[in-house]
C-alpha cells in the first residue's frame, strides 16, 4: 500500500495548491481592474462601444464554432472509419494547423487576399477591371476572421473527434449496423453522441482560445472584445477598464465551460465493452472516395497549405530578411514551451485527478483554469506583476524567467488538463467502483488506477501543452528578460513594422518547431485503436 | 510519488530547463555583475535588429552594459506602474511622444537636466518640463496617385474633406497612435470642434473600411482600390528604397507629400526619458547624450529611415530632404490630446 491512509486535507492539498497558482495572476488583475479607478474611460467605453464588442465577440465565436464542426467532424469520421484515396496520408497532414498561430495565418490571409495582393493583381491583369470594378470576399472583416480563426483550431475539434471515433467501441457501431440502421443514421444516432463529451471539449477550447485571440483580430482590424480591451489599455491609458472588460472574457469562458460540462453529464454512454477488434474501414465508392479526399485537401489547404506557401513564396520573393540571427530566438522558444508545457502538464493531472471529487475547490478549479485559458496573456502577465509588487519585487533577472513560466500555466493549464480529463471521463466509471469495492485506499487508487487512466490523455494533452507556448505571444512579449526574445516576438516585431517578409521567416520558423510535436501526437493517435492493423 | 510531489518534481525539471535551456543568457550574471561593471537598463517601445548595435556602440565609448526589455508601450507603462519604486528601468524609450506624456502623466519620469541636450535639439521637440526629449523625427504626411492627383491638392490635411476625394480615402484604423497624435495636432491648429469635423468627413470619404498598416494603404493606392492614403514618410520611403521590385514599383506609381496641418507638417519623433527611480541616473542621461550625437543619431536612423534631430547628420539613403517648417506645435500638446481624439475618431466613427 502505497500513502493508504490519508486524511482528507490532505488529499484536497495537491488541488487546493494547484488553483491557488493557476488564481493569483487572475485575481491580482481583476482586482487592480476593480479598484483601479479611472471610470470616465471607462464610461465612455460603456456608452459607445462595449455592447458591440461583445457582440462581435460572440458572432465570432458562433460562426467560428460553426466552421469548426462543419469541418472538423466529417474529417474525422472520414479519416477514422473509412478508406478513399489519400486517407493515411490525410490522417495526420489535417492536424497539421495545429503548429502555426492563428496570428501567422491571418498575415498569410491579409496578404494574399487584400487588393493589393497576387489573387486580386491577376484578377485584374486577366479581367482588365481596375480595383473598384469587382466584389471581392474581404479578409478584414467578421467573416474573415472567422475563416482564419476556424482554419487554425479546427484541429482541436478534429482531433478530439478523432480520438473518440478511434477508441468507441465498434461492438455499438457493428451492432447499429447489424440492426439495420443506415450509415448516416450510425453517425448520427451511435457514434456522435458517444463521441459527444469529446467534440465539446474541443470546442470549448477551440472557442476560449478563440476568444482570447488577440494578433489575428487586431490585424485583420475586427474590434472584438480582446481588441477593445487593448484599445482601453493603449488609446485611453486605462488598465481598469482594459481588466473590466477581462472580466467579461471570464464570464464568457465560464459559461463555454458549463455548456461542456453540461453535455458530458447529459452523455450516458460507457464504453463497456472491452472487447477490439481489427479496424475494417468500409471503402468508399470510388465518386464518394475522391469527394472524400477533395473535402480532406480543401480542409487542409485552408488552414495550413495556402497560408504556408504563400509565406515560404513571401520569404523567397523578397531580400528582407532582417539582419539578426533567428537561432538564439529558436533556442529560446524551445526551452521556454518545455518548461511551460512540463509545468502546466504536472498542475493540469493534478487538478483532472483533484476535480473528480467534486466539491467548491474543484469548482474554483475549474473556473480559474478556463478564465486563464480566455482571458488574453497580457492581462495575466500584469497580474502576475502586480502580484510580484506586492512583495517589493521587480522583473529584474531570472525570477522574469520564473514568472513567465508561471503565466504560462495560468493561461493553457486547461488545454493540458482537458485531454487528461477526457481520458479519465471515457474510462467506464465501473474500474474505480471496482477498485473501491476491492477496498483500495483512495490514494491508492489514484496512484493504480486513475493516473495509468489519466496518462492515456497525457501524451496528447503534452504535445498540446508544448505547441500552445511555442506560440504564445503577449504574455512573452511583456515579460521575458533581456536576450530572451522567442520566435514570436520575432515575428510580431517585423510585423508590426509592417515588415511582412521579414516577418515571414520566424512565422515559419515557429510553424517548423511546433510540427515535430504535432507529428509524434498525430502518430501516438492513430496507433492508440488497439485493433489497428499496421 | 503523490500528485503533489508530481507538481514539485515538474516545477523543478520546467526551472532546470530553462536553467539549460540557453548557456549563453546573461540571467546568472545578473546578480554579480553590478559590481564590476555599470548596467543601464531600457525599457524600449522600440524593436529594430540594428538596436543593439547603438548599445553596443555605447558600451564601447563608456563601458556601460545596456540591458533592454523591449515591449508595447501601454504594457511597459503598467509594467513600471505595477513596479513602482521597484523598477530597475533607468531609461524609457518610446516610438511616439504622446506616449512619453503618458509616462510622464503617471509619474514615471523625471527632469533630464541637460544642458548638452538643450542646446542640441530643438525646443519644440522637447517636454517643456524637460521631462523627455526628441530624438528622431518622422513627418505623417499624404500618399498619393501621381495620375489621378494633383500635389496641390494633397499638400494640407484639411484638403482631405474636399468633396472632390469623396470614396478616394485609405486610412488604418484611429486607434493607431500615429492617427491620435495627428488628430491630436489639428485639434491644436484648427480647434477641437474643427478637426472633429475634418474627422466626421474624412471618415465618410473612405474607400473602404480601414485595415492593415501605413504600407498596406499605400499599396492599395498603386493598385487603385483609393488614391489617397494617411502614412507615415518612412513606409514610403522603404518601399522605394526596397530590394522587391514590386515595392519599387508601388512607389514610382505614388509620391509622398509633407502635408500642412496648419503650422508645417506634422512631426512625432522617438523619444527618451529617464526613469522617476532610475538605479542609474547619471548612466541613463548619458545614454540620451549619446542618442544625441552624430554617431548615435546615425545609428537611431539608418534602419528607420527617420530623420535625425541635428541638421548635420547625413540622411540615410533614400530619404528626400525634410521639409523646411518645423513644427510650432510642442510635441506635449498630442499627448494631453489623445483621450480626446480617441473619443473623437468614436463618434465620428473611424474604427
Amino acid at each position: 500500500m502505497i500513502a493508504g491512509h490519508v486524511g482528507p486535507i490532505a488529499q484536497r492539498l495537491p488541488l487546493g495548491l494547484a488553483t491557488l497558482l493557476l488564481a493569483v495572476p487572475l485575481v491580482a488583475a481583476g482586482l487592480s481592474g476593480m479598484f483601479a479607478g479611472g471610470g470616465e474611460a471607462w464610461d465612455h467605453i460603456v456608452s459607445t462601444d462595449l455592447w458591440r464588442f461583445t457582440a462581435t465577440t460572440l458572432g465570432m465565436l458562433a460562426l467560428t464554432g460553426l466552421l469548426i464542426l462543419a469541418t472538423a467532424i466529417p474529417a474525422a469520421w472520414l479519416v477514422t472509419m473509412h478508406s478513399f484515396p489519400g486517407r493515411g496520408v490525410f490522417e495526420w497532414l489535417l492536424i497539421l494547423p495545429l503548429a502555426a498561430p492563428g496570428y501567422v495565418i491571418a498575415f498569410a490571409y491579409a496578404d494574399l487576399m487584400g487588393v493589393a495582393g497576387p489573387l486580386q493583381a491577376a484578377l485584374r491583369d486577366v479581367s482588365g477591371w481596375g480595383a473598384r470594378d469587382y466584389w471581392f470576399p474581404n479578409i478584414n472583416s467578421l467573416p474573415g476572421l472567422c475563416f482564419v480563426l476556424a482554419g487554425a483550431l479546427y484541429p482541436y475539434v478534429y482531433l478530439t473527434a478523432r480520438a473518440a471515433f478511434t477508441t468507441t467501441s465498434l461492438c455499438a457501431i457493428d451492432a447499429a449496423r447489424t440492426l439495420g440502421a443506415s450509415p448516416l443514421s450510425t453517425i448520427w444516432r451511435v457514434a456522435l453522441p458517444s463521441a459527444r463529451p469529446a467534440i465539446v471539449a474541443g470546442l470549448a477550447l477551440a472557442l476560449m482560445e478563440a476568444a482570447a485571440d488577440y494578433g489575428a483580430a487586431d490585424f485583420l482590424g475586427v474590434r472584438t472584445l480582446t481588441v477593445g480591451l487593448f484599445r482601453a489599455w493603449s488609446s485611453f491609458g486605462d488598465a481598469g477598464a482594459a481588466a473590466r472588460m477581462a472580466l467579461i472574457l471570464f464570464g464568457l469562458a465560464i459559461g463555454l465551460q458549463w455548456l461542456e460540462r453540461r453535455q458530458r453529464g447529459r452523455s450516458g454512454t460507457q464504453a463497456t465493452s472491452k472487447r477490439w477488434q481489427t479496424l475494417d474501414r468500409p471503402p468508399l465508392s470510388p465518386v464518394m472516395g475522391w469527394l472524400a479526399t477533395g473535402f480532406c485537401i480543401l480542409v487542409f489547404a485552408w488552414g495550413f497549405g495556402v497560408p504556408i506557401i504563400r509565406l515560404i513564396w513571401i520569404a523567397l520573393e523578397t531580400g528582407d530578411r532582417g539582419t539578426a540571427s533567428l537561432w538564439a530566438p529558436l533556442r529560446n522558444s524551445v526551452a521556454l514551451a518545455s518548461a511551460g508545457a512540463a509545468l502546466c502538464f504536472a498542475i493540469g493531472i493534478t487538478i483532472a485527478l483533484g476535480v473528480r471529487r467534486g466539491g467548491i475547490v474543484a469548482s474554483a478549479a475549474r473556473a480559474v483554469m478556463a478564465g486563464g485559458y480566455a482571458v488574453p496573456g497580457a492581462v495575466l502577465a500584469l497580474g502576475g506583476i502586480v502580484a510580484l509588487a506586492t512583495f517589493g519585487l521587480n522583473l529584474a533577472g531570472p525570477l522574469a524567467l520564473i514568472i513567465l513560466i508561471w503565466i504560462y500555466a495560468c493561461r493553457f493549464t486547461a488545454a493540458g488538463a482537458e485531454p487528461v480529463q477526457a481520458a479519465l471521463v471515457r474510462a467506464p466509471a465501473s474500474m474505480t467502483d471496482a477498485a473501491r469495492s476491492l477496498g483500495a485506499a483512495p490514494m491508492t487508487r489514484i496512484w493504480r488506477v486513475d493516473l495509468p487512466i489519466a496518462l492515456s490523455g497525457a501524451t496528447v494533452a503534452a504535445l498540446i501543452l508544448f505547441v500552445e507556448v511555442l506560440k504564445e505571444l503577449p504574455a512573452t512579449l511583456m515579460l521575458r528578460p533581456a536576450n530572451w526574445d522567442t520566435l514570436a516576438v520575432r515575428a510580431y516585431d517585423y510585423a508590426s513594422d509592417e515588415r511582412l517578409a521579414a516577418a515571414a521567416l520566424p512565422c515559419l520558423l515557429i510553424t517548423a518547431a511546433g510540427l515535430l510535436p504535432v507529428l509524434i501526437l498525430s502518430w501516438r493517435l492513430s496507433r492508440a485503436r488497439p485493433g489497428e492493423s499496421h | 510519488m503523490r500528485p503533489h510531489s508530481i507538481l514539485v518534481s515538474a516545477v523543478l525539471a520546467a526551472a532546470t530547463l530553462v536553467g539549460c535551456g540557453n548557456p549563453s543568457a546573461p540571467s546568472s550574471e545578473t546578480e554579480t555583475a553590478t559590481d564590476e561593471q555599470q548596467i543601464l537598463t531600457l525599457y524600449s517601445a522600440r524593436h529594430y535588429d540594428g538596436d543593439q548595435a547603438i548599445y553596443d556602440a555605447f558600451e564601447a565609448q563608456t563601458g556601460i552594459e545596456v540591458r533592454a526589455r523591449e515591449s508595447r508601450a501601454p504594457q511597459l507603462l503598467e509594467t513600471m506602474k505595477a513596479e513602482g519604486e521597484a523598477s530597475p528601468a533607468d531609461v524609457i524609450i518610446a516610438a511616439d511622444a504622446g506616449t512619453l506624456w503618458r509616462f510622464k502623466d503617471a509619474g514615471l519620469t523625471q527632469p533630464i537636466a541637460s544642458e548638452a541636450l538643450e542646446a542640441a535639439i530643438p525646443g519644440a521637440l522637447r517636454d517643456p518640463e524637460g521631462h523627455w526629449v526628441g530624438l528622431a523625427k518622422r513627418y505623417r504626411g499624404i500618399a498619393y496617385d501621381t495620375e489621378r492627383v494633383a500635389p496641390d491638392a494633397v499638400d494640407a490635411f484639411v484638403k482631405l474633406a474636399d468633396p472632390s476625394l469623396d470614396n478616394e480615402i485609405c486610412a488604418r484604423s484611429s486607434s493607431n497612435i500615429y492617427n491620435l497624435s495627428l488628430l491630436g495636432h489639428l485639434m491644436e491648429t484648427q480647434g477641437a470642434d474643427a478637426a472633429a469635423a475634418w474627422a466626421d468627413t474624412v471618415s465618410d470619404q473612405f474607400a473602404r473600411a480601414p485595415a492593415g498598416g501605413d504600407t498596406d494603404q499605400i499599396k492599395a493606392v498603386a493598385a487603385g482600390a483609393c488614391s489617397v492614403a494617411i502614412a507615415n514618410h518612412y513606409y514610403w520611403v522603404r518601399l522605394a528604397t526596397s530590394e522587391s521590385e514590386a515595392d519599387r514599383d508601388v512607389a514610382a506609381r505614388t509620391a509622398f507629400s509633407f502635408a500642412d496641418t496648419g503650422n508645417g507638417p506634422h512631426v512625432n519623433v522617438t523619444a527618451g526619458a529617464v526613469a522617476a527611480n532610475a538605479p542609474n541616473r547619471e548612466g541613463a542621461v548619458a545614454f540620451l547624450e549619446f542618442l544625441a550625437t552624430q554617431e548615435g543619431q546615425a545609428l537611431l536612423i539608418a534602419e528607420t529611415k527617420e530623420y535625425p534631430v541635428l541638421d548635420t547628420v547625413t540622411l540615410p539613403e533614400g530619404l528626400p530632404a525634410a521639409p523646411v517648417s518645423g513644427a510650432e506645435t510642442n510635441l506635449g500638446r498630442l499627448g494631453e490630446n489623445q483621450v480626446e481624439a480617441a473619443r473623437i475618431y468614436d463618434r465620428a466613427g473611424w474604427p
